[in-house]
């Protein structure tokens, strides 16, 4: 329609400007054509139904239910200042309510008859459902942080590491020299099972190998959290390839929790639900490293670093 | 403007209305031709016609450059890199992944021998094959990746033959003369299954793979018929496990590799189509994740209100009012002795309560009952070690056969002779879940040792008990069973064709409130489900086991749900006579005060 989304409060209002114009025009022409307008009592109610339709429907993105509130609620209380302005048009308001509740006519009869079995029915009805047990039961949700706060160090196979500072020794290029963050990029096209492939490439199919023997069976052969395990377990298991997991983190964080598991992480990722294992249990330190390795080098992500 | 101008005549007023309609309706069936054109744009190419006239497409250099970089990114750690099925995923993964070399490939529409066509291998990579490691490749890999790698496959990874072979035949099977599913299908089919085809010598009389278990595939693993009632987990389904096509193509082709062979010569088409139709039936009708290719897991299963006592026998038609409730199990592998290979994946579980006990109907198939021949003691540790491959447990009857193989595949590891243990069903609890602040509850696998957990267990020497989890011994690497007194009633216990049916029936309240669960109605309690399959080395905490679910005792509707509306109608409707009398006092009362018509 006319409304697009991200348009702001002015084109709201024009919006509604417009449609008030419209309504003015056609209950005009209503009134030329057929002599009488819509009754005050339906002109109100005609109002509040077209800015709900607006708020609701027109209005993308969708706006929150609190927001509909308070604009149902502005509407509302223009539109019943307007229909109570003057003694006139108050009386004019009730006249259609008056009727129905004095049957004046069989019209009005026919409609109060139906009205006040309907009411009783509904109120009844409201009453069973607020007393009667549920039927359905949903899952409750249930909040927990993916990121926490990393310790400041951690012993793994009785070696010591300061998660700040240490570095993944695996992460050298064929002559043996650290590889800065970013600058594996030249090997993400590569092939690690070229027989000729040293340093980072070499161990990046080590830690291939450490991954599709230990990892794959909950986070998948893509990495996204889709493994054959992977629909019995809640929650389930980590996405890598999405960039808000390990492209998130320091690479020394992705090595703490890769050792320690979810049963030792801290208690706001609720450890409780996690199957994921503490992999010092099962794996050398080499091959905590080397798996950590291979997953950035898959997902093509950088680790996060201090510069 | 006069007045004849403004009011409508009834003429134009109509073909007003008219030729409002007219743009309204032309309007909407132009919107409806685009939404079919775009449908029929977006539906998948046609495959290959019937008959022997499909040659496949020559793969460029080009296509078979950039499919190797997809294969060594993403294919080699299970395929290996000669494509020989022997990548570092391989060690663990039973079904093994596919060895190409030999170019057998079981999902085709070719006859029972032959390669498969360029669309069948691109369908299996897109689709991947359910109930294996072998995942959809579609939204990870583009389609031309996906084409690509196919035609690298073909190119260098089969090795003894040669898809460009004038001598290599593709007979593609005609889908014609679909016999759609009825009742009469159905029971035509059951007949082939049992008589004419004779599918129960492998698929088990109830088609639950447990026929045969002594088969090898070509390259001498050992390899089990399908459990036909888990239609999700069939290789083959193409993500659409309930349709019958994908039954009909198996049993027309065969599946290469394997001792499932062509029926196309012994059944007719409309056999074929029949025994597809009667195995679809086998089948649970439930929702699908499309992306797990599993049902859907509800994490809250509810337990329903029986009068009377509650059931003790599996068929009991008490149970007949409780639709029963998937269970998904994975493989213990957080701790040792981790559990790769995995033999039961789901758990079936109805629960009924009445005012004194629950009881819960646990069903799950599995192909072999297994009883343990010594003292049921678990593995110790090193048993599961890294090194041993996975295969090993598949089979013990074919396990000196194997053992060989494996030796040279993976020298210098060790085979311990396989032992059979009980199969055992577990059920777990928060053992005082009143006290814990939601969401918070007890380490999932067996507990931990501040919040302990109720474990009911059962095995099938048919001892059935009641003890204390706090978590897994470290050092042992599985429980310690320790009896409580709490009495826990196993009723009918059995195996029938391939299949286990367990009920587990204890009081609601006991007197030991710090061990055993106490149940209270409409409440969420934790609950989970653990699993044994005693030959597949499966004891202590080398298991299948579930995520916490809960269990909610659905409560009755009390007396007052149906008491308080009628008050309520009785208060609303004197609320109108009042409200009415009063209007007409004011209006009628004091001469049509505010206007209303008198008459």
């Amino acid at each position: 329609m006319f409304w697009q989304p991200g348009m702001m409060p002015i084109q709201l209002l024009m919006t509604l400007g417009v449609i008030f114009v419209l309504f003015v025009i056609g209950h005009t022409f209503i009134k030329k054509t057929f002599g009488k307008g819509i009754p005050m009592l339906g002109q109100g109610a005609l109002v509040m139904l077209a800015a709900y339709i607006t708020f609701k429907f027109v209005i993308t993105p969708p706006i929150p239910y609190s927001l509909l509130v308070t604009y149902m609620g502005l509407v509302g209380l223009v539109t019943a200042l307007y229909i109570s302005a003057t003694e006139a048009q108050w009386s004019e308001t009730k006249k259609p309510i008056i009727n129905t509740l004095l049957g004046v006519t069989p019209t009005y009869r026919g409609v109060r008859a139906v009205a006040f079995v309907a009411i009783p029915l509904f109120m009844g009805w409201q009453t069973y459902t607020s007393i009667a047990p549920p039927k359905e039961f949903p899952e409750p949700p249930e909040l927990r942080t993916v990121h926490p706060a990393p310790p400041q160090a951690i012993k793994v196979h009785d070696k010591n590491f300061t998660l700040q500072t240490a570095k993944n020794p695996f992460r050298v290029d064929a002559k043996g020299e650290y590889l800065e963050v970013g600058k594996e990029q030249a090997f993400f096209d590569s092939n690690p099972w070229d027989p000729k492939a040293e340093g980072y490439l070499k161990y990046v199919r080590e830690g291939g190998a450490v991954f599709f023997r230990n990892c794959h069976f909950c986070h998948g052969d893509n990495l996204d959290g889709r493994g054959i395990f992977a629909y019995a377990w809640r929650p389930i298991p980590a996405n890598l390839a999405d960039p808000g997991t390990i492209a998130q983190l320091q690479e020394t964080f992705v090595f703490w929790r890769i050792s320690k598991g979810g049963m030792n992480a801290p208690r706001e990722i609720n450890p409780w639900d996690s199957a994921m294992p503490p992999w010092e249990e099962h794996l050398a330190t080499d091959d905590i490293w080397k798996v950590a390795l291979f997953e950035y080098w898959h997902t093509g992500f950088f680790p996060r670093t201090w510069d | 403007m006069s007045d004849s101008q403004i009011r409508p005549t009834s003429t134009s007023g109509r073909s007003r209305w008219a030729a409002w309609a007219l743009i309204g309706g032309a309007v909407m069936l132009a919107g409806g031709a685009l939404v079919l054109a775009r449908a029929h744009a977006e539906e998948k190419k046609a495959p290959e016609a019937a008959g022997t006239s499909y040659r496949p497409e020559k793969p460029t250099d080009d296509q078979v450059a950039r499919g190797a970089k997809v294969f060594f990114k993403e294919c080699v750690w299970c395929h290996g890199p000669e494509g020989a099925g022997d990548g570092p995923g391989a060690l663990r993964l039973w079904p093994r992944p596919r060895n190409f070399n030999a170019g057998t490939f079981k999902i085709r529409t070719t006859a029972s021998g032959e390669l498969p066509t360029d669309d069948d291998l691109f369908l299996t990579v897109t689709n991947g094959l359910p109930g294996s490691a072998m995942p959809s490749w579609e939204g990870v890999l583009t389609e031309q990746q996906r084409k690509d790698v196919v035609a690298f496959v073909k190119t260098k990874m089969v090795k003894d033959r040669n898809f460009q072979d004038k001598d290599e035949e593709f007979h593609v099977i005609s889908f014609d003369g679909q016999v759609p599913s009825s009742a009469e299908s159905i029971k035509r089919g059951q007949d082939v299954f049992l008589n004419k085809g004779k599918c129960v010598q492998c698929h088990g009389p109830e088609g639950r793979g447990n026929g045969n278990l002594t088969q090898k595939d070509d390259w001498g693993f050992p390899i089990f018929p399908a459990d036909l009632h888990q239609c999700y987990n069939f290789r083959g389904n193409r993500r659409d496990p309930y349709n019958p096509r994908n039954i009909f193509r198996e049993v027309s082709t065969g599946l290469n590799g394997t001792p499932m062979p062509s029926f196309a010569d012994v059944l007719t088409v409309q056999d074929r189509w029949d025994v597809a139709n009667f195995v679809i039936s086998l089948c649970p009708k439930v929702k699908i994740d499309p992306i797990t290719v599993k049902p859907t897991i509800n994490f809250v299963l509810t337990s329903d209100f029986v009068n009377g006592a509650l059931p003790t026998t599996a068929d009991d038609p008490k149970w007949n009012t409780v639709e029963p409730h998937f269970v998904g199990l994975g493989g213990q592998i957080t701790r040792k002795p981790q559990n790769f290979n995995r033999r039961i994946e789901e758990v079936w579980v109805k629960s009924l309560y009445n005012k004194d006990s629950i009881a819960f109907l646990l069903e799950w198939d599995d192909r072999n009952e297994s009883h343990a021949e010594g003292p049921n003691l678990p593995p110790p540790v090193n048993v599961a070690d890294l090194t041993i491959p996975v295969a090993y447990y598949a089979n013990k009857m074919v396990f000196d056969e194997v053992k060989d193989q494996f030796k040279d595949l993976y020298p210098g590891e060790k085979y311990p002779e396989p032992v059979i243990y009980n199969d055992a069903v577990e059920i777990q609890f928060p053992a005082e879940w009143q006290k814990l602040v939601a969401p918070e509850r007890p380490f999932f696998i067996l507990g931990d040792p501040i919040k302990p957990v109720d474990l009911w267990k059962w095995q099938s020497d048919g001892s059935v008990v009641a003890y204390t989890g706090h978590g897994i011994n470290g050092a042992n690497g599985d429980p310690e069973i320790v009896p409580r007194k709490t009495v826990i009633k196993a009723e009918d216990a059995h195996f029938k064709n391939g299949r286990w049916y367990v009920i587990l029936t204890r009081s609601l309240k006991t007197d030991d409130k710090e061990n055993d669960v106490q149940f209270d109605v409409n409440k969420y309690i934790p609950i989970s489900f653990q699993a044994w399959d005693g030959d597949n080395g499966e004891a202590g905490a080398r298991m299948s086991l579930s995520a916490w679910y809960y269990v909610v005792l659905k409560p009755l509707t009390p007396t007052k749900a149906y008491v308080y509306p009628f008050i309520m109608i009785g208060i609303v409707v004197g609320l109108q006579w009042w409200v009415i009398r009063k209007t007409q006092s004011i209006h009628n009362g004091n001469g049509g005060r505010s206007g209303a018509k008198k008459k």
